[in-house]
This record gives structure tokens, C-alpha cells and sequence, in this order.
């Protein structure tokens, strides 16, 4: 069973302006793969059907043998819990320490108090930011910042994490850093989809491509 | 940067995993990163009231934090529930007062026609003698026409008539030991009496004060809703202010999986902090109303040769308030929240 699947999904926003129009793809578990194509290709607009930010107008998708649209809203929280996001705007809440933001899809999941500081230590050593639990967000580097935002996707353990142009705001040497840091999880068994326009950053990866152009798939580079 | 880091046990994503086979489940063919836990129910039930317990102090301390914003509130919330408050100590004052005067009306005697000054004066002068009887008070001819020409308003109309048509009249004071029953057979007994044309039985002060009371005591319900309105809205926009200035975390936490009730309880308990606090600081302001108004009521009572103490509010009525004040609280949070937070969807 694949991790992802997409099949004929379309999204039409209210305003007429078609995002998607009729897209299909799956990826496997433990897959890493690169969505690219220009901004307004759909990019982001895909990464919120899987979150259940947005609905399909139209298709059906599914994750992790779970079909989206059955879905109740009251069932969304625990669909998000199984998914790991990384935002380019890191979306750290600046007013708290390193350690609450990674801490909080634990504190939300229900973890008691020693599992959440044992898996937050572990989550920040993964991304080479240990010892800095009681910093806050601000008196960190761009790039640190962006660790800390994957650490707290990742602090969960999800199956499947995804990420929209992570590397939007870093320079090259933070952005291959960071690549690095999400083939680190593919290699323990996470399925990544990594949103993102730096062609010239995934180019040396070797790594499914799937290119967006007007709301389709124009092309879908596996690689073997 | 890594590839020592990637060989220490601690990197590994999963590796912790190991730990407490108990709680977790794997999945073998996501691999070990891809593992998630899996919380039993009961684990699930801690959590929760865990989670309670440190918003409800979390969120206390917050309101600690900004004394000044917070006394605000309170104080608002305070001054709203000692209003009614206070009318319902002053009512539940002004009953016992009622309740513990003597039920003393005074007997109107209207005497025939026929009978003469003289003959009133008798009268008088033997219902006086009665144990019953504390003072009677003769009214006659010549008085009552004045009396009626003074408050009436009709003296002209008067000046027409041939004579006087006003009888003599006896006010009777019945003895204090005397209930209300009594006063009533009393007044029977002295319609009686061989000259006794009526006897009009005049507690209607006491029924006046009643009606009052009836009234003030609605007027408590009225001012008391309007007012728990006031702390409804009061809260509501204070909490909405607190949802506004935390848009961010409430939207990363729903991306995060919170529910919506994970991202609404803080705002509850702030709700019923707000509540608490200002009930309390209401029970204090009646205290010390009551400590302020005690010793004027008494000399004030005092100069009437009554010993009436004005009594606090109950332990059970300022229960009543406070739990009042604090499910206002509560309400009024819950209201903004479901109001607000639904709007905020990552």
C-alpha cells in the first residue's frame, strides 16, 4: 500500500481560480521525492489537500490507506498528528523557547512530561541542535530556525513528512544542509515530499521529481 | 556536519523507541523513523487531566503576569456581582426586619351617626381600660371635618352640606404582645360595641412594605441579569482580545493536530479565572459594605428602640455568587471562543 496517493484530484477555489486540475500520483513508503514547477503551479494548494487545509473540489486522496474525503472535521486533528510539516516561514512561535515549540504536537498528542522532554532532546540532537532547549526562536540563525521547524515535525514521529519550500530563505550552503537533514529521515524509513522551486539544489539529488504546470503533473522523473 | 552525529544512538530517530515496548507499536515496513506511538486510553485519561491541571495553573499565572489588565477585569466583574449582591443582603435585611415586627395594626372605630362627642369619649375611656388595648386616640365631629376639609380637597363642596356628616371616630392601638390573628379578633370584638358603626382593621403599611420588598426583590432579578449579562459580554471581549493576540499559535497548533478543544481550554479557564477572581474580590467588597453599614444601622435602629442587627450575607448566598460569577466567566469565554476560534483555521 502506497503512502500517498492522488487519484484525478482538481481544486477550484471560490473565486474560479482552478489550482489543481485533475492530478494523479502515489508515493511509496519511505519514498523522497521533490514537487517543483513554478509558484502558482499548485504546489502548495497539493500539500494543503493532504493537511485537510483544503478539500478537493474534485478525486479522492490518500494517506496512509486512509481516504481524505471520509473524513469528519472532527477527525482532522488526529489525520495531522500522523504528518510532519515544515513550513519556509518555520512558523515558530517566537514567544516560546526552542523547547515548547518542538514540544507542542507532544504536549497536544497527549505525551506525559518525561516522554515529551526525552523525544524533544532526540528530535533537536536529529537535527543538530541540541542544547539549545531553552533558547527562544529569535536568537537563532535562519537556518537554526528551520531546524527547529523540522525538529517539531519530526518530534512525532510521522510516516509521512512533508515540507513547502523549506529552504525558501537560506542560502545555498544552509539549503543543502537542510536537504541533507530530510534524506537523513528518508533513510530511517519516512516518506518526504519536499514542495520547492531550487531546481538547481535538487538537480545533484537524484531524486523523484514530480513537476507541477498549471494544476497538472507536466512530468514525473523517476529515478532508479 | 553529521555523519559521527548519524552513528550516535541519540540521532537515530527512532532509537528511543525501544524503551517502552509497551506503548509502542511498530510498523515494521515504515522502518524505525517512521514509527509512532500509540497512547492507550489510559495514558490518554492522564494526559488529559494532566493537561487540565497545568492550563488551569498555566493560565492563572498568566493573568498574574499583566496585574494591571487583569485587576481590570476582575474589578468590573466585582463591582457587577456586589450590585446585586448588595440589594439582595439589603432585601434579605429589610424581610427579617419585617418579619420580626410586631404585627401591629392599628383599629379604625367609626362610630354611628347619632353618637355624640360625649358619648365617644366614654367609649374611649373604657376601651382604654382593656388589657388588650394600649392607647385609643378620639377623634371627634368638629375634627374629623377638619381633618377630612385639610386633606380632601373638597371644602367647598363641603360648605353646602346642611350638617356634619362625619361620624366620631376612635383610632385603637392594640396592645404590642398581640399577633396579627389577635389584632383581627380584636377588631371583631370591638364591632361589637353598641355605638360601633365599623371597624376598619389598618395593616395595609405593613402589606405596603410587602409589595415593596415583592418589587426591590424582582428589581435584585432584573439588575442581577442585566448585570450577568455585563460580565458575560465583559469576559467574552476580554477573551476575544486574548484569541486575537494568539492567532499564530492557535493556527500552528492545529496544524499540528490539536483539537479544538486542546486549542480552546486555555480560554476557558482564563474565562473562569476571571470569574473566580472577581467573585471573590465581590465577597471581600461585601464584607467590608457590611462591616461599613453595620454600626449605622444599629444606632439608626437603636433611635426606633429596635435591637436589629444588620446580618452579612450567608455563606450559602455568597456560594451562590461566587459559583454564579465563576459559570459567567466560564460562559463568557465559551461564548467568544466559539464565536472566534473557529474562524482561525490554518
Amino acid at each position: 500500500m502506497s503512502m500517498v496517493r492522488f487519484d484525478q484530484v482538481a481544486k477550484r477555489y471560490s473565486g474560479g481560480k482552478e489550482a489543481l486540475a485533475g492530478v494523479s500520483f502515489e508515493l511509496e513508503r519511505g519514498e523522497m521525492a521533490f514537487l517543483t514547477g513554478h509558484s502558482g503551479a499548485g504546489k502548495s494548494t497539493l500539500l494543503k489537500l493532504m493537511m485537510l487545509m483544503e478539500r478537493p473540489s474534485r478525486g479522492q486522496i490518500f494517506v496512509d490507506g486512509q481516504n481524505l474525503n471520509r473524513l469528519t472535521p472532527s477527525q482532522i486533528p488526529y489525520h495531522r498528528r500522523k504528518i510532519g510539516v515544515v513550513f519556509q516561514n518555520h512558523q515558530l512561535l517566537f514567544d516560546r523557547t526552542v523547547y515548547d515549540n518542538v514540544a507542542l504536537p507532544l504536549l497536544i498528542a497527549g505525551y506525559n512530561h518525561m516522554d515529551c522532554a526525552r523525544r524533544v532532546r532526540a528530535a533537536l540532537d536529529s537535527v543538530g541542535l541540541l542544547g539549545l532547549e531553552g533558547r527562544k526562536p529569535v536568537e537563532l540563525s535562519g537556518g537554526e530556525q528551520q531546524r527547529v521547524g523540522i525538529a517539531r515535525a519530526v518530534v512525532n514521529k510521522p510516516a509521512l513528512l512533508l515540507a513547502d519550500e523549506p529552504t525558501g530563505n537560506l542560502d545555498p550552503d544552509l539549503s543543502e544542509e537542510i536537504m541533507d537533514l530530510f534524506m537523513r529521515f528518508q533513510q530511517v524509513g519516512v516518506t518526504v515530499l519536499i514542495a520547492t522551486h531550487d531546481i538547481s539544489l535538487i538537480e545533484s539529488m537524484n531524486k523523484r521529481r514530480l513537476i507541477l504546470e498549471h494544476g497538472m503533473i507536466l512530468e514525473d522523473r523517476h529515478v532508479f | 556536519m553529521s555523519s559521527n552525529r548519524r552513528n550516535d544512538p541519540r540521532a537515530q530517530v527512532g532509537a528511543s523507541l525501544a524503551e517502552r515496548p509497551a506503548e509502542t507499536r511498530s510498523r515494521p515496513e515504515s522502518g524505525p523513523g517512521a514509527l509512532q506511538q500509540h497512547i492507550g486510553f489510559k495514558d490518554k485519561l492522564v494526559a488529559g487531566f494532566l493537561h487540565h491541571q497545568m492550563v488551569a495553573v498555566e493560565t492563572l499565572l498568566q493573568l498574574l503576569a499583566h496585574p494591571a489588565s487583569s485587576l481590570m477585569t476582575w474589578l468590573v466583574i466585582a463591582i457587577a456581582v456586589t450590585l446585586p449582591g448588595a440589594l439582595w443582603m439589603s432585601v434579605s435585611n429589610v424581610e427579617q426586619l419585617s418579619g420580626s415586627i410586631r404585627e401591629s395594626g392599628r383599629i379604625t372605630l367609626y362610630l354611628n351617626d347619632t353618637a355624640s362627642n360625649e358619648q365617644g369619649r366614654q367609649l374611649a375611656a373604657t376601651l382604654e381600660r382593656l388589657e388588650t388595648i394600649d392607647e385609643v386616640i378620639f377623634i371627634s365631629h368638629e375634627q374629623a371635618l377638619e381633618n377630612f376639609r385639610r386633606t380632601s380637597g373638597m371644602a367647598d363642596a363641603l360648605d353646602l352640606l346642611p350638617g356634619n356628616p362625619l361620624p366620631v371616630t376612635l383610632v385603637v392601638q392594640p396592645a404590642s404582645s398581640l399577633d396579627a390573628t389577635s389584632i383581627r379578633s380584636l377588631s371583631e370584638r370591638l364591632r361589637e360595641y353598641p355605638d360601633v358603626a365599623a371597624a376598619q382593621l389598618d395593616m395595609a403599611w405593613l402589606e405596603r412594605l410587602r409589595a415593596w420588598l415583592v418589587l426591590v426583590q424582582r428589581m435584585v432579578w432584573v439588575l442581577g441579569g442585566l448585570l450577568a449579562l455585563a460580565i458575560l459580554l465583559v469576559v467574552g471581549n476580554t477573551i476575544r482580545l486574548a484569541i486575537a493576540a494568539r492567532v499564530d499559535e492557535i493556527r500552528v497548533s492545529k496544524l499540528v493536530g490539536a483539537t479544538n478543544a486542546w486549542v480552546r481550554r486555555p480560554f476557558l479557564y482564563t474565562g473562569l479565572w476571571y470569574g473566580l477572581v472577581g467573585g471573590l474580590m465581590a465577597w471581600l467588597m461585601l464584607i467590608v459594605l457590611w462591616l461599613l453599614l453595620k454600626q449605622p444601622a444599629a444606632d439608626l435602629a437603636s433611635r426606633y428602640g429596635s435591637g436589629f442587627e444588620l446580618a452579612a450575607l450567608e455563606p450559602a448566598a455568597a456560594m451562590v455568587l461566587l459559583i454564579g460569577s465563576m459559570l459567567l466567566g466560564w460562559a463568557g469565554a465559551w461564548w467568544s471562543v466559539s464565536h472566534h476560534l473557529d474562524e482561525i483555521e490554518p
